[in-house]
């Protein structure tokens, strides 16, 4: 129950974390490097929780936010990691891989979000063309919307986790998962150095 | 006002639609100039509705076109024909929103951001931790040095973010109304190309460290063939990732490889696996 309880907060702490990814702030607070330690410190795992998140960081390197582009949400993607990992019970290289895929897959979540607000613009013009507008209420009911998605995504991962432990055999996965997530450093490092070297190469 | 203007800046993306992006969150951090410049309600009112419409820059630059939307509707407020004063306003934001759209993309996405993780890395190897390239390696670290990494990176690259918030603002009342306006107030061609030698730099020292740790995690342990086994490996890894974005495929797809091959190889044949250190 205290397991479930803390498995919870954590989803929430990710969850307003997760709103500097876009809405607030952007100090980078949600990346996956900070909200892996953070995770990982609060539910006994500091050094899991900070070697999955750089981890993600490096994988999502490749993924920019241009021109409302939705790209996979690192927040989402540690927080789903780390809460696998402590509460899931999985071991690291496979919460590390599901944490992955749980990133890329919000990507549609958010979008729906964002487009679920479009139909807010009418109402909006309306109540400033009445003088009634309050926009600190719409930003915060966005705001409160997005925290509330992401809380319950990273809780849903980290239930489904713990299902997936259940499953009999699966730790016939790990040698292969294991040995996948020894190498995904490098391909992390790879992505930083064609980053920067494709910029070198077109000279700004 | 501009402090109002510069705390509310940073909530500039929270209403972000498709239908007109930045809209809401403009509006809103514009909002303490407006009620500054129209104390008469109706024309508060239509000056809030102009800002309503379609907006979308990057989120660190769009000070500069905060500012300078600032200054316009200020002097078409004390203009003696308004509507003339702010024909041209909706050109102009446009104008500079694309521009400094394009240029914020280049330093904050393309650039800073890389480089807090570059940062993180450095300073977890300098403080000896190197769990972040041998995965099996369960050497305890202190929790501070854990945190110390992302949050180095996080205040080197909100340094940048805070500076040009606050800074656009200002440029861009300074010269409002100028469709260039804040465009020339800094040499962004030399700033992305600095910026891109730094992390090039700093890719290829984080590079050469993780093959220099790997080699000497190995060194004396195996046998030359082991050796170039451990050695090979990760470079097939890096050289997969070259192919993979030479056929336009995103990091998903090497990763899928990678796993899939491991799989198939530990998992389902049964080989014996190994670590790439001992």
């Amino acid at each position: 129950m205290i397991a479930a309880v803390k498995a919870l907060l954590s989803s929430v702490l990710a969850g307003l974390l997760g709103l500097d990814t876009v809405q607030a702030g952007q100090f980078l607070l949600s990346r996956p490097a900070l909200v892996g330690p953070v995770l990982g410190w609060l539910n006994g795992c500091p050094l899991e929780g900070a070697r999955l998140g750089i981890l993600i960081e490096l994988i999502y390197i490749d993924f920019i936010p241009v021109g409302g582009v939705v790209p996979p949400n690192g927040a989402a993607a540690a927080a789903a990691a780390v809460l696998a990992h402590a509460y899931g019970g999985l071991a690291p290289s496979l919460s590390f891989f599901l944490g992955v895929l749980a990133g890329a897959a919000y990507s549609p979540v958010e979008t729906r979000l964002r487009a679920a607000r479009s139909a807010w613009n009418p109402v909006v013009e309306s109540q400033a063309a009445a003088g009634t507008l309050e926009l600190r209420r719409w930003l915060a009911r966005a705001m409160l919307a997005e925290n509330a998605a992401l809380a319950a995504y990273a809780a849903a991962w980290t239930g489904l986790a713990a299902l997936l432990a259940l499953l009999p055999g699966l730790a016939r996965l790990y040698p292969g998962t294991d040995f996948a997530y020894s190498l995904m450093p490098w391909l992390g490092l790879s992505g930083l150095y064609f980053r920067f070297r494709t910029q070198i190469y077109k000279k700004g | 006002m501009f402090l109002r203007m510069f705390l509310r800046s940073f909530f500039i993306q929270a209403g972000w639609n498709y239908e007109r992006f930045q809209n809401l969150g403009f509006a809103f951090c514009l909002q303490p100039a407006l009620e500054r410049i129209y104390p008469d309600r109706e024309k508060y009112k239509a000056a809030l509705l102009r800002h309503l419409q379609i907006i979308n820059t990057q989120p660190y630059m769009a000070s500069f076109v905060l500012g300078n939307v600032a200054r316009i509707e200020e002097t078409a407020a004390a203009a003696p024909d308004p509507a003339a004063a702010l024909k041209n306003m909706p050109g102009v934001k446009q104008a500079l929103a694309t521009s400094f759209a394009s240029i914020g993309d280049r330093i904050f996405w393309g650039r800073l951001k890389p480089m807090t993780a570059q940062i993180c890395l450095l300073v977890w190897s300098a403080g000896g931790f190197l769990g972040w390239l041998f995965t099996g390696l369960d050497t305890p670290a202190p929790v501070w040095l854990l945190l110390a990494g992302p949050l180095a990176g996080i205040i080197f690259y909100s340094a940048f973010a805070v500076y040009w918030r606050w800074r656009g603002l200002k440029t861009g009342y300074d010269c409002g109304g100028q469709a260039a306006c804040g465009l020339g107030c800094s040499d962004w061609t030399r700033m992305i190309r600095l910026l891109s030698t730094a992390g090039f730099s700093m890719s290829l020292a984080i590079a050469l460290l993780a093959v220099g740790l790997l080699a000497a995690m190995n060194c004396g342990s195996c046998s030359p063939s082991a050796l170039a086994l451990k050695i090979g490996l990760p470079l097939g890894v890096l050289a997969l990732h070259r192919v993979t974005r030479a056929l336009g495929r995103s990091v998903f797809f090497a990763a899928g490889v990678v796993l899939g091959a491991s799989l198939l190889a530990f998992s389902v044949l049964g080989l014996e696996p190994f670590k790439l250190y001992l």
